[in-house]
């Protein structure tokens, strides 16, 4: 079967509308609405593995969540937890956005919706830092190993020092060489940019937010 | 042929640092190859960021004077206008590539500027068969390896039909074979009149096709209107020729206490049935084109992956140098770094006397210069006490004196440890090297003592790796 295909925008729009619904719908009923249409859109995606890590990830929360009522000590994380949990699904589709789609098709996705382009560039490049940052993140993991100064629990303060400084540095230089990069390929051209790669709006994307919508206004109905 | 690029009284002073360009005149005409030389912290970086407008759109400073870019004053162009003039090919992926998908990365300027699908169709085409990179497409980006990414770089460069090419320090991150095949290609587009504008230290590369010389010295220009005047002005041009270069020989009498070694140690496709044994006293330079294995050989006695056969003897873990000092510097001073490789003032102190860091020792390593940052790699090495010392290619982007330093210290370094160097840099090897391992894809193909009768072999493997450069681009 061949997986779905979807506009990154859909995604994006998902993300920025999903939490701010928790104003009108009833949390529990958005919960597990939100849980089962990602979890959905995940499959036809084909992203099982994704999903079966984010799966394991919220029945860990989960667990705390349930652990906090019963268990004096987890009481504390209980609530936190509860409030974590909320954001999985976004997770979810997040870091499909950021996996599977190049900047350059963020680029062109987020320009059709006519956001300024300070906006578009400042976003893509956020959403690359990820990928870049996990790749650096194993080099340097690397280099303590070799330095006989690895991630050690004993001092987790020191350790974690260790590798989070360089990374910060890096993360600034990292920001003015992506907007080199940028700059002297015309990102600031005052013209409509272009897509090579073809992103139209199909019938699914549409489909797919006619469910997010009609889950949305089934709840808040079903609330009433 | 008309004028290009015309600079006049033009100078920018950093915000934060002395470093800068100071009353720069010079005139590029159209269709010249022009290199841009100097020692590290000379103004080359500046001058080309001036020249493809990142300053002062990106640096923040004071800049004067006028530049001209054809025909029109750089002050009235927006970088958009200016970078449809100027292709900009810089030293490191990272600041050179905005995506990380070589499709994606080539269409890149096209979807700025708005072009149609139909147009970039064409354009595609065309750049894939005047780069040959039709087994790069859609690839990605890490993945491939120095040169192919030189290539991609230079492609991308041209999208938009640039007549004007610059390049910074490419020579640093491009193997010997590479570095040659890169000054080919350079003559052919000046052939095809393209303006091509190189800063390097090194411009070996180059010899025979630079039209003019700008070289700077603290910020200060002096022009040089041909190569003949260049190499005549008694700065140190032999990195022209680098074959005719004498360093003389150690002639150590090379009977070190063994203290590594690989055993007949295979891992997949990459290294194949290796042995090699690394004494104490001795500087081994591994030798060979990109791909050929020698950073997994370095992995391999570092640990950091498992061959599939053979035996890995390694009493420590050795201390492995790698390329890019950024990753490798974890301490909150500079004489803190050093107290995380061994905690002992008195010979810290020394240490950064001998490197001529000891007035940075309160600094946070990462405010040193990228030199500086090295020196202090090398300082750890002396510091650690460990019978192995690996570096990975520890001269890229270092000038020549820069790069003769380096060389004493590891020098000093082999006098108590094994030392093993993966380099393809021909005047540092001679500087250091006791003994030359030629890989080439995955066998040691030579091993031998670098000394007067041997020199001869290493300059045929030096010459065995531009040709097979040469081959793999009459393949293409």
């Amino acid at each position: 079967m061949k997986w779905l295909n979807i506009n990154p925008i859909v995604l994006i729009l998902i993300n920025i509308l999903a939490p701010s619904m928790y104003i009108f719908v009833n949390g529990s009923y958005l919960q597990v609405f939100l849980a089962i249409f990602c979890s959905a859109l995940l499959c036809l995606m084909g992203q099982f593995k994704k999903l079966a890590y984010f799966a394991i990830l919220y029945a860990a929360m989960y667990g705390i969540y349930l652990l906090g009522f019963s268990v004096e000590f987890f009481r504390f994380m209980s609530g936190f937890f509860a409030v974590l949990l909320q954001f999985v699904p976004c997770l979810m589709l997040a870091s499909i956005v950021v996996s599977k789609y190049s900047s350059t098709q963020l680029l062109s996705a987020l320009e059709g919706i006519h956001l300024p382009r300070v906006l578009v560039v400042a976003t893509t490049v956020t959403l690359k830092y990820f990928p870049t940052f996990r790749r650096e993140f194993k080099y340097i993991l690397e280099s303590m190993r070799l330095r006989g100064i690895a991630f050690t629990w004993k001092k987790p303060i020191e350790s974690f020092r260790y590798f989070i400084v360089p990374q910060l540095f890096r993360c600034a230089a990292l920001a003015e060489e992506v907007t080199a990069a940028g700059l002297v390929k015309g990102i600031d051209a005052p013209v409509r940019r272009t897509s090579y790669f073809e992103l139209k709006f199909r019938f699914t994307d549409s489909l797919v937010l006619c469910i997010f919508a009609a889950g949305i206004i089934g709840g808040y109905i079903w609330a009433a | 042929m008309g004028s290009m690029i015309k600079a006049k009284d033009l100078s920018f002073t950093y915000e934060d640092s002395d470093e800068g360009i100071k009353d720069v005149d010079f005139e590029i005409e159209a269709g010249e190859v022009v290199l841009i030389t100097g020692n590290s912290g000379c103004g080359k970086s500046t001058l080309l960021r001036c020249l493809n407008g990142l300053i002062p759109a990106v640096t923040e400073g004071e800049l004067k004077g006028s530049l001209n870019v054809a025909g029109k004053d750089a002050k009235d162009l927006k970088m958009h206008e200016l970078n449809m003039e100027l292709g900009s090919v810089f030293q490191n992926p990272r600041s050179q590539f905005f995506t990380d998908n070589t499709t994606s990365e080539l269409v890149f300027p096209m979807e700025n500027y708005g072009f149609s699908k139909e147009e970039m169709d064409v354009k595609v085409a065309q750049l894939k068969k005047d780069y040959m990179l039709d087994d790069l497409m859609d690839r990605n980006i890490f993945s491939l390896s120095s040169g192919e990414r030189q290539m991609l770089a230079l492609a991308c460069a041209r999208t938009m039909g640039q007549r004007v090419l610059l390049f910074d320090e490419p020579s640093a991150n491009l193997d010997y074979g590479n570095a040659m095949r890169l000054g080919r290609l350079i003559e052919r587009m000046k052939k095809q009149g393209l303006t091509i504008i190189v800063a390097d230290h090194r411009f070996y590369y180059l010899d025979g096709i630079i039209d003019k010389a700008l070289f700077m010295d603290n910020g200060n220009l002096k022009v040089f209107n041909s190569e003949e005047e260049f190499k005549s002005s008694g700065y140190n041009t032999r990195s022209f020729d680098i074959f005719s270069i004498d360093t003389g020989f150690h002639n150590k009498s090379l009977s070190g206490e063994r203290v590594a070694g690989l055993n007949g140690v295979s891992y997949k496709d990459i290294i194949k049935d290796v042995s090699l044994d690394l004494h104490k006293g001795e500087i081994t330079v591994i030798v060979g084109n990109n791909g050929a294995g020698k950073t997994t050989l370095a992995k391999l006695f570092s640990k950091s992956i498992k061959p599939d056969s053979g035996k890995i003897d390694v009493k420590e873990l050795p201390f492995f140098i790698m390329q890019d000092p950024d990753y490798q510097l974890f301490g909150t001073s500079v004489f803190n770094e050093l107290t995380l490789v061994k905690n002992d003032p008195s010979r810290i102190e020394e240490c950064l006397k001998y490197l001529n860091l000891y007035e940075y020792k309160d600094a946070h390593p990462f405010e040193l210069s990228g030199g500086q940052k090295q020196r202090l790699q090398i300082g750890m090495a002396m510091l650690c006490d460990k019978d192995v010392i690996i570096f990975d290619e520890p001269t890229s982007g270092l000038d020549v004196s820069s790069m003769e330093r380096v060389s004493g210290e590891i020098c000093r370094l082999g006098e108590k440890s094994a030392v093993m160097v993966i380099s393809h840099d021909y005047e540092f090897i001679r500087n250091v090297a006791d003994r030359i391992v030629y890989l080439k894809d995955g066998y040691i193909k030579e091993d031998f003592l670098l000394n007067e009768e041997n020199l001869e072999k290493l300059n045929n493997i030096f010459h065995e790796l531009e040709k097979e450069r040469k081959d793999e681009k009459t393949q293409d």
